[in-house]
């Protein structure tokens, strides 16, 4: 796939993530800029272009340390003549939303185009925000795609607009089609070689000050509303008349965009109602009054299909309410404004408006789940097997006395934040007591150490996260002599979205040494932090003594936790592996002995490691239940044999023989 | 229009994504055929629940394909609406048992993976049987396996389990793609020879 990513021309076809098909249309644009605080749903979009780099002419990628960097970044180059692509996950425009703010004000030069990754239903993000009604304020013009080949197509054609019409434009893809993957036509790209910077002055649009930014204020309004004449004509928006005559069915008409749409039309299909006017919104701000106008204009109800509060519906309203139009405009009083707006949801909401009973294998299959979810035990992410996280988590509970409980009354407050690590507020740790954004832990965590001084404060943030926007609120923290305990997570990369670099990663994961990268703990010596640990997580008993110890002492304290990302340390060990064929080397296994085991849960609960695992005795239901080590699974970091209070989970050391084929020893010692 | 809608569910890090990501290319073959589906990935942690959905799409003519009202495809497959269910896990095979019907195929994996609330004894896990017994309530066509056994015996890890699961696919179903096609993808691929070797062992289940 990589290849055709940058090589596919015209009337290529492919297998391609909706992520990358953002990216091929960028490509296409002939972007020479591409930048992101990585973020899903919308990682891949960058990933694609920056893993692709040594291919591609004239290409800079970053992974900026913040969106608020990375936007400027896109614009930076934009006003130097380069297309550039700028990508985010939905709450990344809140901290890019200065940027954003200026935008409208000083134009673009080279076309801009800010993808933002949508989250409903949130399963990776920390709310579910429509940034759509940013716009409102932003005036940057909407684009959204409904399948792969738009999100490709959709791309390409709003770099054009955005130079048109000298706005940076959002293009918003909710993770549905961020992650679907489908067949993509490709088109041909730019040519390369005419990629070339020149930043020219232009204090009229650049400079924003008393009069000047007025200015520039009437201009933007103007510009918008020649945008609106171009939404009207463009096919980007689509009309879909109705296909039947008479009846009051030629009378009801449906609006929708983005995934949602594609979801109305399986719906009307899944119910045997495909005959209905439809207008598809390509552009959904700003509209074409016109347009939206004489959609309406023959109907008596139209049903406005989104996600989220409705945007498109507080718009159309709005026009409606203009232009004098009577009929019914439902929306939100139908579909569910919170969630994900499943197929499902939309095929009970068309089918209920329509009173057009839906399948009978549908309704089926709905009662049916309804009575068997009741049974099913949920499911949640944890860390991963050997994930240093864990014992950090571990740690701290153990040093706070909270192991294993969820109770409201601690006195020992844990502010979390966000990255790997939020998955310690989940049982069974229920290790943290708040999570909104980014460096929201010790922001809070310092005003409630001067609110309640009764209660000791741990704040966490991973060191991405720090890097992120963490040094000014340490520094504040500093400045004011809060009395917290600030655990850094370090390990070496932004796990969660992809492993990219962090500031502090000092080495590539082909071993190569990363150039310029910070020393941790020297910065934070010359931010003026003067108590300064550094420890392994996986030692989890000293950890515990330390962070006990720290307690105690008054004022900040910052505890460095410094483990590699355990996927990034096993990949380089299988990298290093295949390079040097391996010697005499020793194996370590670990193993639970069953007859010395009292099951006293330390290891299987508290600890948690999904390698250590339950069975029943010879497989028989009632059999008696004890615990082992899954030697497939474990990733041999030692920590539940330094937690077992019983010594029943023994340390074997065994010398491989080089001259034997090494793969059928270890498969021997694993399964022995 | 055909369509044949596959769902695949599991756990993070069991290979959900690439089962489904093989499956997707097999309709690059035809220029009337198209592919839509989603993948719901569980972050970077192992633990939680992945899907990836592959609703293959035949048209019957270049009208149909052509047509706005045909040619667009949700991500998503609705209640009931998966002509098979392919899950590595036997308590996602229950959860995700809402995308079936009484004529779907339900292949899965009978190697458990205890989430944290049954370890904490908040949740019992149900019995395999009781698992059966709930997916026969809604048909008749389930297929089970220890896909982990198979892997490990033969691969010496679970990696494999789930192109072993598109080899059951291919065997216990009327997928309307040819396997040929399948086995070309895996040839292209790496570890090809591993794959087709893990593949066969699906077909022979
Ligand atoms: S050594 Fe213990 S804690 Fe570490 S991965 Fe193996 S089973 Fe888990
Ligand atoms: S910590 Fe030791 S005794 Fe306790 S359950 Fe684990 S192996 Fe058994």
């Amino acid at each position: 796939m990589a290849n055709l990513f940058v090589d596919g021309k015209y009337g290529d076809r492919g297998i391609i993530l909706g992520n990358e098909a953002i990216a091929r249309g960028a490509l296409e644009a002939g972007i020479g800029y591409a930048s992101m605080y990585p973020g899903t749903p919308a990682s891949e979009i960058i990933i694609a272009l920056d893993k692709n780099k040594k291919n591609i002419k004239n290409i800079y990628t970053e992974f900026s340390l913040n969106e608020h960097i990375s936007l400027h970044g896109a614009i930076g180059a934009s006003w130097s003549g380069i297309r550039s692509l700028c990508a985010m996950k939905n709450v990344g425009l809140n901290v890019a939303s200065e940027p954003a703010h200026f935008l409208a004000y000083t134009g673009v030069k080279a076309g801009l185009v800010l993808a933002i990754g949508s989250d409903p239903g949130a399963p990776s993000s920390s709310n579910e925000q429509d940034d759509r009604w940013y716009s409102l304020h932003t005036y940057m013009p909407i684009i959204e795609p409904s399948n792969i080949q738009e999100a490709k197509d959709f791309t390409k054609k709003a770099f054009d607009i955005s130079e048109q019409f000298s706005f940076g434009i959002i293009l918003m893809a909710p993770s549905r089609l961020c992650h679907n993957a489908g067949i993509l036509h490709f088109g041909d790209c730019l040519d390369r070689d005419l990629i070339s910077g020149n930043f020219k002055r232009d204090p009229e649009n650049y400079l924003n000050l008393f009069n000047l930014a007025v200015k520039n204020h009437k201009k933007y309004l103007e510009r918008s509303e020649l945008l609106k004449q171009y939404a009207y004509n463009s096919e980007l928006n689509m009309i879909i008349d109705a296909q039947i005559s008479s009846t009051k069915n030629s009378r009801i008409g449906f609006i929708s965009s983005g995934v949602i749409y594609s979801h109305l039309i399986e719906a009307l299909n899944f119910i045997n109602a495909d005959y209905y006017k439809i207008l598809k919104l390509g552009i959904t701000f700003p509209l074409s009054e016109k347009l939206i106008g004489e959609f309406l204009d023959n109907l008596d109800e139209v049903v406005i299909v989104e996600e989220a509060e409705g945007f498109l519906e507080f718009q159309i309203k709005k026009i409606a309410f203009e232009i004098g139009y009577h009929g019914k405009i439902h929306g939100k009083n139908i579909f569910k404004a919170y969630g994900e707006l499943t197929i499902d949801d939309v095929i009970k909401g068309v089918s209920g408006f329509l009173g057009k009973a839906a399948p009978e294998h549908f309704t089926a299959a709905v009662n049916k789940s309804e009575i068997l979810s009741a049974q099913i035990p949920q499911r949640m992410g944890t860390f991963c097997v050997g994930c240093p996280h864990r014992g950090t988590i571990y740690s701290i509970l153990k040093a706070s006395g909270y192991s294993n409980t969820d109770s409201k009354d601690r006195d020992v407050i844990i502010a979390g934040d966000i990255g790997c690590y939020t998955l310690g507020l989940l049982p069974p740790y229920n290790a943290m007591d708040w999570l909104t954004c980014m460096n929201s832990g010790l922001s809070i965590g310092q005003a409630i150490s001067i609110a309640d001084k009764s209660k000791k404060i741990i704040a966490l943030v991973g060191d991405s996260t720090f890097y992120h926007s963490g040094i000014p609120v340490l520094m504040n923290a500093i400045q004011n002599n809060s009395d917290i305990l600030y655990i850094i997570l370090d390990n070496s990369w932004t796990a969660m979205t992809g492993h990219q670099k962090t500031p502090s990663t000092k080495t590539d994961i082909d071993g190569t040494p990363v150039p310029h990268s910070v020393n941790l703990k020297d910065l934070l010596k010359s931010l003026g932090v003067s108590y300064i640990k550094t420890v392994d997580p996986n030692s989890v008993k000293r950890f515990s003594v330390i962070i006990k110890e720290a307690l105690k002492e008054k004022g900040l304290k910052v505890i460095i936790a410094k483990r590699e990302c355990i996927l990034q340390e096993e990949r380089r060990k299988k990298i290093k592996n295949l390079k040097s064929k391996l010697e005499n080397s020793s194996e370590i296994i670990y193993e639970l002995q069953k007859e010395r085991c009292v099951k006293c849960n330390e290891c299987f609960v508290e600890l948690a490691c999904p390698a250590i695992q339950s069975v029943k005795e010879n497989g028989i239901n009632n059999g008696k239940e004890y615990y082992f080590i899954d030697p497939v699974s474990c990733v041999k970091c030692g920590v539940c044999y330094e937690v077992c209070p019983n010594s029943a989970i023994r340390k074997v050391e065994f010398n491989l023989n080089p001259s034997i084929d090494l793969k059928s020893q270890m498969h021997f010692l694993n399964n022995k | 229009m055909k369509k044949f809608n596959i769902a695949i569910t599991g756990l993070g890090g069991q290979g959900i994504i690439t089962a489904g990501t093989i499956l997707k290319n097999a309709v690059l073959d035809s220029a009337m055929q198209d592919v839509s589906g989603s993948e719901r990935r569980g972050g970077a942690q192992r633990e939680g629940y992945v899907e990836a959905f592959v609703k293959y799409i035949f048209y019957d003519s270049i009208a149909e394909l052509q047509n706005p009202r045909k040619n667009m495809h949700s991500p998503m497959i609705a209640s009931g609406d998966a002509d098979v269910l392919i899950s590595l896990e036997p308590l996602e095979t229950l959860r995700a048992a809402s995308y079936v019907n009484k004529n779907s195929v339900i292949i899965f994996n009978t190697n458990p993976h205890i989430p944290i609330s049954v370890r904490m004894g908040k949740n019992k896990y149900p019995e395999l049987d009781d698992i059966l017994e709930s997916l026969h309530g809604i048909t008749e066509n389930v297929f089970y396996y220890d896909f982990n056994k198979l892997s490990i015996e033969n691969f010496g890890s679970i990696i494999s389990c789930n192109v072993i699961s598109l080899g059951v696919l291919f065997a216990k179903t009327n997928i309307p793609v040819s396997k040929n096609v399948i086995e070309n993808i895996l040839l292209k691929g790496s570890k090809a020879k591993d794959n087709l070797r893990a593949f066969d062992i699906g077909l022979n289940l």
